[in-house]
């Protein structure tokens, strides 16, 4: 679990490796970001005149109260507003579009990827870790990308253009000016830190509220049950008022920031009207020239804020950028050989058409296989089973059932020794060939959003109707799915049919079924099922199962006995090994394993 | 007046420092809008001998016989006033979040303690992910509103009006002037804002239907890969990524329109202000000081209308969040003029015509239901799934109420009981079992904060869970729930029961509580439980007969009503239902007797 920690950012070092991958992702925006990079100067070049506009209107115009100078004042104003809206439109628009263009570009890297990954890569990364690389990390670091690089230019530009305006207009108001710079920084960077963190550590309090909540009411009948109420509520009220200290901690800071800033503003502001009013009243400088200082000060603060704030969220979104590359360049443990994608095709690009028929005979050859965390189930497992027939695998928790299903499905691939699909190793094919022909069906019903009829069709996506409503009725699933209002098409999840576990099942039936497998795996899929269903899912079995390499993992017995060959596993060996009546006969583990329900 | 109510009544006992806060806050604008008049001071009444705008006190402090040091006061005075302004800042501030950080742990303290004492009826028929929203977005919605948009709203009308004065202190009509744009840009944001929600609204769902793919594809892996669908759901989220990317281009095309037109307008009025400005400065009417502080007073009025636009939009949205919130908390408690009545109880139980059906329906669920149990008896019931087996148990525990007949705790009626002292009371180890997210350890001490160690591993030996848990990588110690360990139904159901066994109840009820339990398991720890409950009374509600079997009494639930009563032998020869459910189950028997012959 520590690995998936989110909020470590330990990496204060400038990843130049990070940074390379993520500008290469950013190429096709190349030509925007450019453009956006000269507007921000232009924009910066505007900000920068501004205050000189009125400075010809007070120091010209004013001074020599010649009016016939005004309809150039005008002029000039005119296009001035002319122009700062074009840049600020144009502004605005780019810089979105690289916001949102970057943040698609790195969802469609990172979601190609998911489907390129094998099953252990889900095994061990936590859901959650992967949603928030989707969502909030490509938010970020899209953010940061583009507005905060726009303002990281802006600002640089704006800082560059206002120095050097002011030290050519006066030397000694400039050397006021910029001796706060310092300072600023300083406190910008101080504040800004701690702020972020602070607010850090109210978003992980605040989900943590969310979490309580959650579990108030989730576990609502719980906790009325057992009359855990106050106690609840006692552990959740030192969440509230841990969220209330670190709130009010950070309203203490987030509020000395800005009046901090101000307050150094103010002292150079006095100094401007002092030395300034001194220069002027001196005849050294014009009126005109103290406004525009005076009005410099405030538009020099304001870059170096904005500075600070980008600086501030760099670190974040370096860890950001640091994730989402470790998610868009994981390498798949399990992937088909160069040779194999030669001949086979690739997930995105299959080769068909060199693709032979499957017949479904499997077996194992000395296969052993040991999890990452370094737990072997297999040891030197050797099983043959032939096309079409269909074998149930029954053991305890951990006897290595999942395991042996995994392998064939290659979720998983052996440690040691081979797996040979039709006589060859199944290396030596692909993936995308192999799950092409596999069927299978899961305890807890998977279904995608959509219509039942979509989710059918998931078996074989070029079926037609009528195949889809032929699989169902053979499961015996058009029933029930022809009372609903819309059939086959109402909606599977939010705002459809409320469809019971044994209904998602008869449909994910229908679904294997649809696909034509050669192979399928039945992985407890009558478990959670009451016995009214079971008979029902049992008919819908015997159907599915015909002609079809089957691997059956169930506790139930009616499922169990309809298989050709039952395996009774313990520790990854097969203790056990023939038809229900022989085993029985046998009055072994298979007997005392099922006699015990009625001893 | 109920709108007023109804913002305000998560603020009591502590309003006053809102009132504190307002008042501080138009101190502070009033403040404000004179720095501008500084320069003006400067440069009409230092550098000339006109009258400075800026009020008669501040100018007899700073009033001094030279220019030079004249300016010097004006340069520390105004350093020192900005000072105190800013100190202000600062408390004021930090009032507003007292206040707000307050009202929020008032409502949320409120909300939880509300939501865990709202009957099981309304917990049922709930859909949680509306009230996970209802008690995070619209919470931070109302704490946002109180806490940031209404204090904004406070400072710009503050900030805007006292610009306004001091603009009109210096010259009536150049203030007429610079207002002209004003209701126009204020009206363009507030009907830009409110427009524009309906797109965030549907660029928010297009994000959701992308998000849900994600989800729906990590969860789903495996179906995926075993379908080979790779390709197919690439295209279908890229449909969906792109149709967020679509969305949002259309908002931004908005946005940019919206802030480029608006900034032309103001930079429209800047001319205007300007122009008029100097020909007033020149023409006479106007000294150059107060044309100036006409420049800088102006940005406080034209700016801050957009954001004051905005936010009187997004008003709407809090008064939502808010009914939102009021929906929950009128609902009524369960536990509001409960009895205070505490009795002993022993474990007797009687049901005497029970019937119950739901308010909002007319199909009864249990008709007439009556049996007796003595003290230290087990009771089984079987029957289907809609039988009403588990309305039953709800309804001894009154998570329901009976509306007709009554339920009898050693001859008192349980409803002049106190609910929580009849729960505690009752144990009932439910099939689908909640653990907290907490450790293992702290699930199963839940029941006994006392218990010490070796009672806990002892129950949970019994419980037949101890293995188990040695075998998690932090044993005891490893946290369950949503953001932990998963835990197999099996391992809930037995920590469930653990947790129970430290609790000492006169009555106990296993509804189907050893189900996703194997068989051999199971009957090792109902043997367990037997010697450690003796005296205790047992309520067993099961599908599976075999569990059935062994009790005193069997009840068969058929649609709510009792369709034989008896022990296992008198029904196998008197109910054929009974009979024909023991032969399905236990059809695998019939098979080995089969194979016997």
């Amino acid at each position: 679990m520590q690995a998936f920690e989110e909020e470590t950012y330990q990496n204060t070092e400038f990843n130049t490796k990070t940074w390379r991958r993520i500008f290469e992702l950013m190429r096709p925006l190349k030509k925007t970001v450019i453009l956006v990079i000269i507007l921000a100067a232009f924009t910066a070049v505007a900000d920068v005149s501004y205050p000189l506009i009125n400075r010809y209107g007070i120091d010209t115009i004013i001074a020599t109260g010649d009016l016939s100078l005004l309809p150039i004042f005008i002029g000039i104003y005119v296009a001035y507003m002319v122009v700062l809206g074009g840049l600020v439109f144009s502004f605005i628009y780019l810089a979105e579009t690289i916001r949102n263009r970057l943040a698609y570009i790195i969802r469609k890297h990172a979601f190609e990827k998911l489907q390129n990954l094998p099953f252990s890569y889900y095994d061990r990364t936590p859901a959650g870790w992967i949603m928030a690389r989707m969502t909030s990390d490509s938010r970020q670091l899209s953010d940061l990308l583009s507005w905060g690089l726009i303002d990281l230019t802006w600002g640089g530009l704006m800082m560059i253009g206002l120095l050097s305006v002011m030290f050519v207009l006066n030397v000694q108001l400039a050397l006021i000016t910029t001796a706060a710079l310092p300072i600023l920084v300083v406190l910008s960077l101080y504040f800004r830190k701690k702020i972020l963190k602070i607010f850090r550590r109210i978003r992980k309090q605040n989900s943590k509220i969310t979490g309580a909540f959650n579990e108030g009411i989730t576990g609502a009948k719980t906790t009325k049950t057992l009359v855990l109420e106050d106690s609840n509520y006692t552990d959740f009220e030192r969440l509230t008022s841990d969220m209330k200290r670190h709130s009010i901690k950070a309203a203490l800071f987030s509020g000395l920031y800005l009046p901090s800033i101000l307050f150094v503003a103010a002292i150079v502001t006095s100094l401007i009207y002092y030395y300034g009013g001194v220069n002027v009243a001196d005849e050294v400088i014009t009126i005109g020239l103290l406004y525009v200082f005076v009005s410099y000060v405030m538009q020099f603060f304001e870059p170096v804020m904005q500075l600070a704030n980008v600086l501030s969220h760099f670190q974040q979104a370096q860890a950001s950028a640091e994730r989402v590359v470790s998610l868009i360049d994981a390498v798949p443990d399990i992937e088909d050989t160069d040779d194999v994608k030669k001949t086979y095709g690739t997930i995105s690009h299959p080769k068909r058409e060199n693709w032979e028929p499957l017949i479904g005979e499997i077996e194992f050859e000395h296969v052993t296989f040991t999890y990452k965390k370094g737990e072997k189930v297999l040891n030197d497992f050797n099983l043959l089973v032939k096309s079409g027939e269909s074998i149930a695998l029954v053991g305890a928790t951990g006897a290595g059932k999942s395991t042996i299903v995994n392998l064939i499905c290659r979720f998983y691939e052996p440690t040691e020794g081979t797996i040979k699909i039709d006589g060859r190793d199944y290396k030596t094919r692909s993936l995308a060939w192999l799950h092409d022909h596999l069927g299978y069906v899961l305890q807890s019903p998977h279904l995608f959003s959509g219509t039942i009829r979509d989710n059918i069709r998931y078996g074989n996506l070029n079926a037609s109707n009528e195949a889809i409503i032929k699989s169902a009725t053979m499961v015996g699933a058009h029933a029930f799915i022809e009372t609903f209002k819309d059939g086959y098409d109402t909606q599977v999840n939010e705002g459809g049919a409320r469809l019971s576990v044994g209904e998602k099942q008869l449909i994910s039936f229908a679904r294997a079924l649809l696909g034509d497998p050669k192979i399928l795996i039945l992985d407890e899929a009558t478990s959670s099922i009451d016995t009214q269903t079971e008979q029902k899912i049992q008919k819908a079995i015997e159907t599915v199962m015909e002609g079809r390499t089957t691997f059956i993992i169930a506790h139930r017995l009616s499922t169990i006995m309809s298989a050709d060959r039952i395996l009774v596993l313990e520790h990854g060996k097969i203790i056990e090994s023939g038809t229900h009546t022989a085993l029985i006969k046998k009055r072994g583990h298979y007997y005392s394993l099922y006699t015990n329900q009625f001893a | 007046m109920k709108r007023i109510k109804q913002f305000t009544k998560w603020m009591k006992g502590h309003i006053y420092l809102y009132i504190i806060g307002t008042l501080l806050l138009f101190t502070l604008q009033y403040m404000r809008s004179l720095t501008p008049l500084f320069l003006q001071h400067i440069v009409d009444t230092v550098f000339g001998d006109k009258p400075s705008a800026l009020p008669g006190v501040i100018v007899r402090i700073i009033d001094a016989s030279t220019v030079q040091t004249e300016l010097l006061f004006v340069a520390l005075f105004s350093v020192g006033f900005t000072f105190i302004r800013l100190v202000f800042v600062f408390v004021q501030h930090l009032i507003f979040a007292f206040f707000t950080e307050k009202t929020a742990y008032q409502l949320r303290n409120a909300l939880y303690s509300h939501l865990q004492n709202l009957p099981f009826s309304f917990h049922s028929k709930a859909d949680t992910g509306d009230l996970i929203q209802r008690t995070s977005n619209d919470v931070e919605t109302y704490r946002r509103f109180i806490g940031e948009q209404l204090v904004t709203v406070l400072r710009l009308l503050a900030l805007t009006t006292f610009a306004i004065f001091q603009m009109a202190r210096m010259n009536v009509s150049m203030t007429l002037i610079s207002l002209i744009s004003a209701p126009v840009i204020f009206t363009s944001a507030f009907v830009y804002f409110i427009k524009v929600k309906s797109l965030f609204k549907e660029v928010e769902e297009a994000e959701g239907k992308m998000t849900n793919t994600v989800q729906e594809n990590v969860q789903g892996n495996r179906v995926v890969k075993a379908f080979g669908n790779e390709i197919h759901e690439i295209d279908k989220f890229d449909d969906h990524s792109q149709d967020f990317l679509n969305k949002n281009m259309i908002l931004t095309k908005l946005m940019a329109l919206f802030w480029s037109i608006t900034d032309t307008m103001i930079f429209g009025q800047y001319a205007l202000t300007a122009s008029f400005g100097i020909y007033f400065v020149v023409q006479g009417s106007m000294e150059s000081g107060q044309f100036l502080a006409f420049l800088a007073l102006l940005g406080m009025v034209v700016w801050p209308l957009r954001q004051l636009g905005r936010i009187i939009g997004d008003f709407g949205k809090t008064t939502v969040a808010l009914d939102r919130i009021d929906e929950v908390m009128d609902a009524k408690s369960e536990h509001a003029n409960d009895s205070q009545f505490k009795p002993e109880i022993n474990g007797q139980v009687t049901f005497e015509n029970v019937s119950f059906r739901f308010d909002d329906s007319d199909q009864s669920l249990l008709k007439n239901v009556t049996f007796d149990v003595a003290r230290g008896q087990t009771l089984a019931i079987i029957g289907k799934t809609g039988s009403g087996k588990s309305t039953l148990m709800n309804l001894l525990i009154r998570l329901l109420e009976n509306q007709e007949g009554s339920i009898l705790f050693d001859g008192m009626n349980i409803k002049s009981i106190n609910k929580k002292w009849l729960r505690k009371n009752v144990g009932i180890i439910l099939q689908e079992p909640f653990l907290y997210s907490k450790t293992v350890y702290d699930n199963i001490a839940i029941m006994n904060p006392h218990a010490n160690e070796d009672q806990i591993m002892n129950a949970a030996t019994i419980a037949s869970v101890h293995d188990d848990i040695v075998h998690f990588e932090e044993g005891y110690k490893t946290i369950v729930g949503e953001k932990g360990a998963t835990l197999s139904g099996g391992q809930k159901q037995r920590l469930a029961i653990a947790r129970m066994l430290l609790d000492d109840k006169p009555i106990l009820v296993f509804d189907d509580s050893l189900s996703a339990v194997d068989t051999k398991t199971d009957i090792q720890i109902r043997r367990a439980l037997t010697h450690y409950w003796e005296n205790t009374t047992v309520f067993i509600i099961t599908h599976r007969i075999t569990t059935a079997m062994e009790a005193d009494q069997i009840i068969v639930l058929d649609q709510g009503e009792i369709q034989a009563k008896g022990t296992h032998k008198t029904l196998m020869k008197t109910n054929a239902f009974y009979a024909s459910l023991y032969t399905k189950q236990t059809d695998f028997k019939a098979t080995l007797e089969e194979e016997d012959v």
